[in-house]
């Protein structure tokens, strides 16, 4: 027996103190308690009035209490579901599970033929979502891009029609209003069997976002309020730029994009307790040479390590960012940028790590880059799982067996272990100089796009029912007619 | 060249606004007319600010403070060019359009636009049409300044574009559009007078368009 053995499954890191998180959650009530934000939503003025708040105009200010109920009301632990049953689909978000998943709406992309960028197209949808459904260490959906071949007010909605077929892995969604949130939600509870069952077993989550510094558009609250209404899992995620519309420094902008973050999940909980809800968002910074928000910062992986802890520390799930890049290319700077933000994520146990394929900072969509990030995040699992110390692995007695002089290869110890210890690349090449020549010297970008090219000429992602079929014809149909 | 022009034209690229003025006054004081301490003074500091930014010598918030710094200088400086009959650079309308809420992007065009010695009329973002064309007719600028930032709210500066020719202020000013998904083609397109793919270009865009880059 041993006498209180304490034991780390895995490896994570703690940047921030207690001391210090502590001063930063007071910080962001602060902010929401002194400074306020501007609420353009009707209807959440007086929701947030009737909660308590300060309402003077469109600057609402929340008393502490009532953030520190919403914090209290909101869950740390819930599962978002595949939607035919695949258990290894699921997500289960908790503390220490990470998971991984592309980004929205780009207005480029890379075609698959002709490695060139041009704007995403309708058919772009359900060959990322295919290539999301195969990749093992990409978790849930986003399409990479804005399909542009479509009446404009439409692109989200065709979007969700072109995915949800296509992977079984839940699906991120973002909408443009109330009415394609509405569409959307339509797909998704048609194939989860009804309303009730879709709140058991969420299949889809709510995208939405705030705008910095410190306002609440009339859109963004229009669609968190159809989500709360209909219990869809949701992400309030602002997209502040160190320097540019937030503070400069790390600290500062983690609290403002907290607050902003807050604002939102108390109107949700005030609408819907207990409604899962992620905050977010991207915090990065603004070049200050070539005025672009950096997706390849290290800044970008410190701010989000520093708002997962204090997401975390207040019992919140985190909508994290990485693998991402500034590159224009599927070349050396957008595996070292891309690599070190999944990594460093990954590291922060952040709950769902989105914009894994961004390119051209969000500009362009690439699978080929969530194809090479697929192997990075495994790695980066591989690392992140740990040491198991326990009696078996610590291997006494094989290694008092095999003795000085003997080898290890026809140990059963071996045979039990040598797939769960070791990481097994996809991409990386570890092949003697002879046989790398033989196969043609292919480089690491070779290798990924007849990765990319298998897939998509073998796949096949599991199917909708067909009633689901039938509802996503009837979706699509009534939303051109919305739009005539 | 006269001693304060030279001083001023230092202030401009260091961003002293506080000394600015001071300067100014004292150039006119010396007897330089108000042209000149414009042209051989105060822009000369300006384009080796630009020169530097894009050599990558020097960055955006000190940019800032030299724009600043011709902004304080001009306070003084404007009256004097206006009294004595000097056309200002100009004047430049400047709002991102109807649909979209991105606005760092356009602040820094006002803002670099200032550096160039124009009067910036930020409208703001999510902006109609009408917003614009009351703006010309309210403000009579030289330059309309569109950004969008969204493939779906590009279209409303075509639109805008429309409206200015219904309301038959179309000839009265220059537009010229920016964004992160707007390129040339696309300003071509909607018949707009030119693209600026960021803040410097765009205020070397805006110098260009009235004749004074
Ligand atoms: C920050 C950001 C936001 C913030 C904006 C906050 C704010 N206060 O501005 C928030 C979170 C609110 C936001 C919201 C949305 N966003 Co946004 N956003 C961005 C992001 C990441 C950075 C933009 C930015 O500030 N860049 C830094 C500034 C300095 O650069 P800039 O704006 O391009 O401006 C420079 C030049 O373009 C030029 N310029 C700009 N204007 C003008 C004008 C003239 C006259 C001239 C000459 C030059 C010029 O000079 C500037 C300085 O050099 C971009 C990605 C990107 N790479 O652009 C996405 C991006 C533009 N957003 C996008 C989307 C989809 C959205 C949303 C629809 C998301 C959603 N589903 O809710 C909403 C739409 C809200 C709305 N109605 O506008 C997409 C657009 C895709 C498309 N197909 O059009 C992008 C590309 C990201 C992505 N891949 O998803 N967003």
């Amino acid at each position: 027996m041993r006498a209180n053995y304490q034991v780390n499954s895995g490896v994570r890191f703690q940047m921030l103190s207690d001391d210090q998180l502590e001063e930063l959650f007071e910080s962001v009530l602060h902010v929401l308690e002194y400074t306020g934000l501007e609420v353009h939503h009707e209807e959440s003025l007086q929701i947030l009035k009737d909660a308590g708040a300060w309402v003077d105009g469109k600057r609402v200010r929340l008393p502490s209490y009532m953030v520190r109920r919403a914090l209290e009301l909101a869950p740390r632990s819930f599962t978002i579901y595949a939607r035919d049953g695949n258990p290894e689909h699921d997500i289960h978000i908790g503390p220490g599970r990470s998971h991984f998943g592309p980004g929205p709406t780009c207005p480029n992309f890379i075609d698959v033929e002709t490695m060139e960028r041009r704007p995403y197209v309708k058919s772009d949808v359900p060959l990322v979502a295919k290539v999301v459904d195969a990749l093992p260490n990409i978790d849930f959906c986003e399409s990479l891009g804005t399909v542009d071949d479509v009446h404009h007010d439409l692109g989200a909605t065709y979007e969700f029609a072109g995915m949800f077929p296509n992977t079984s892995k839940p699906i991120v969604a973002w909408s443009y209003d109330k009415y394609d949130s509405e569409e959307i939600h339509k797909i998704a509870v048609a194939e989860a069997g009804g309303q009730e069952a879709f709140e058991r077993r969420p299949n889809y989550i709510h995208y939405c976002e705030p705008l910095s510094p410190l306002v609440s558009t009339e859109d963004a609250l229009d669609k968190l309020i159809f989500a709360a209404n209909h219990r869809v899992p949701l992400i309030f995620t602002p997209c502040p730029i160190a320097g540019g519309t937030a503070p400069v420094t790390a600290a500062g902008i983690i609290i403002q994009a907290a607050a902003e973050s807050w604002m939102g999940l108390t109107i949700a909980q005030t609408l819907q307790p207990g409604l899962p809800f992620f905050m977010g968002g991207v915090l990065s910074v603004m070049d200050m040479s070539n005025m672009i928000l950096a997706y390849g910062a290290p800044e970008l992986s410190l701010f989000m390590a520093g708002i997962t802890e204090l997401a975390h520390y207040v019992g919140l799930p985190l909508w994290q960012t990485g693998g991402c890049t500034d590159s224009k290319a599927l070349d050396e700077q957008a595996a070292i940028e891309g690599s070190l933000s999944a990594y460093f994520s990954a590291l922060t146990g952040g709950d769902l790590c989105h914009d894994v394929g961004y390119t051209e900072s969000a500009m362009t969509g690439s699978v080929f880059q969530l194809a090479m990030m697929d192997e990075a995040i495994g790695y980066a699992r591989r690392i992140t799982r740990g040491i198991e110390v326990n009696e078996d692995t610590l291997a006494v007695d094989v290694i008092h067996n095999v003795g000085p002089n003997g080898h290890y290869l026809r140990e059963q110890h071996t045979r039990n272990h040598y797939k769960t210890e070791f990481f097994y690349p996809n991409l990386c090449d570890r092949r003697n100089y002879e046989e790398w020549e033989m196969m043609g010297k292919q480089t690491m970008s070779d290798r990924v796009v007849s990765r990319v090219q298998d897939i998509l000429a073998t796949h096949e992602p599991s199917p909708v029912k067909p009633e689901t079929e039938k509802v996503i014809e009837e979706v699509l149909a009534s939303a051109e007619k919305r739009v005539k | 060249m006269n001693e304060t022009l030279e001083k001023l034209s230092t202030c401009i690229l260091e961003g002293d606004s506080e000394a600015a003025p001071g300067l100014v006054q004292q150039a006119l004081d010396d007897g330089v007319v108000p042209k000149t301490i414009l042209d051989e003074g105060m822009v000369v500091g300006m384009n080796e600010v630009g020169d530097r930014f894009r050599r990558g010598d020097m960055f955006v918030p000190e940019v800032l403070m030299s724009a600043d710094a011709m902004q304080s200088g001009l306070e003084i400086l404007r009256p004097e060019l206006v009294s004595s009959g000097v056309k200002l650079i100009g004047k430049v309308v400047l709002g991102t359009v109807q649909g979209d809420l991105h606005d760092i992007g356009k602040n820094l065009v006002g803002m670099m636009c200032e550096g160039a010695g124009f009067e910036v009329i930020d409208l703001g973002f999510n902006q109609k049409p009408e917003a614009f064309i009351d703006a010309v007719k309210e403000h009579q600028p030289d330059l309309v300044g569109m950004s969008a930032l969204l493939t779906t709210t590009m279209r409303a500066m075509g639109h805008t574009i429309k409206s200015l020719e219904e309301a038959g202020l179309r000839e009265q000013v220059k537009v010229m559009v920016g964004g992160a998904p707007v390129d040339q083609a696309f300003a071509d397109r909607i018949g707009a007078d030119g693209y600026g793919s960021n803040a410097v270009a765009g205020s070397d865009l805006a110098k260009r368009l009235v004749g004074a880059g």
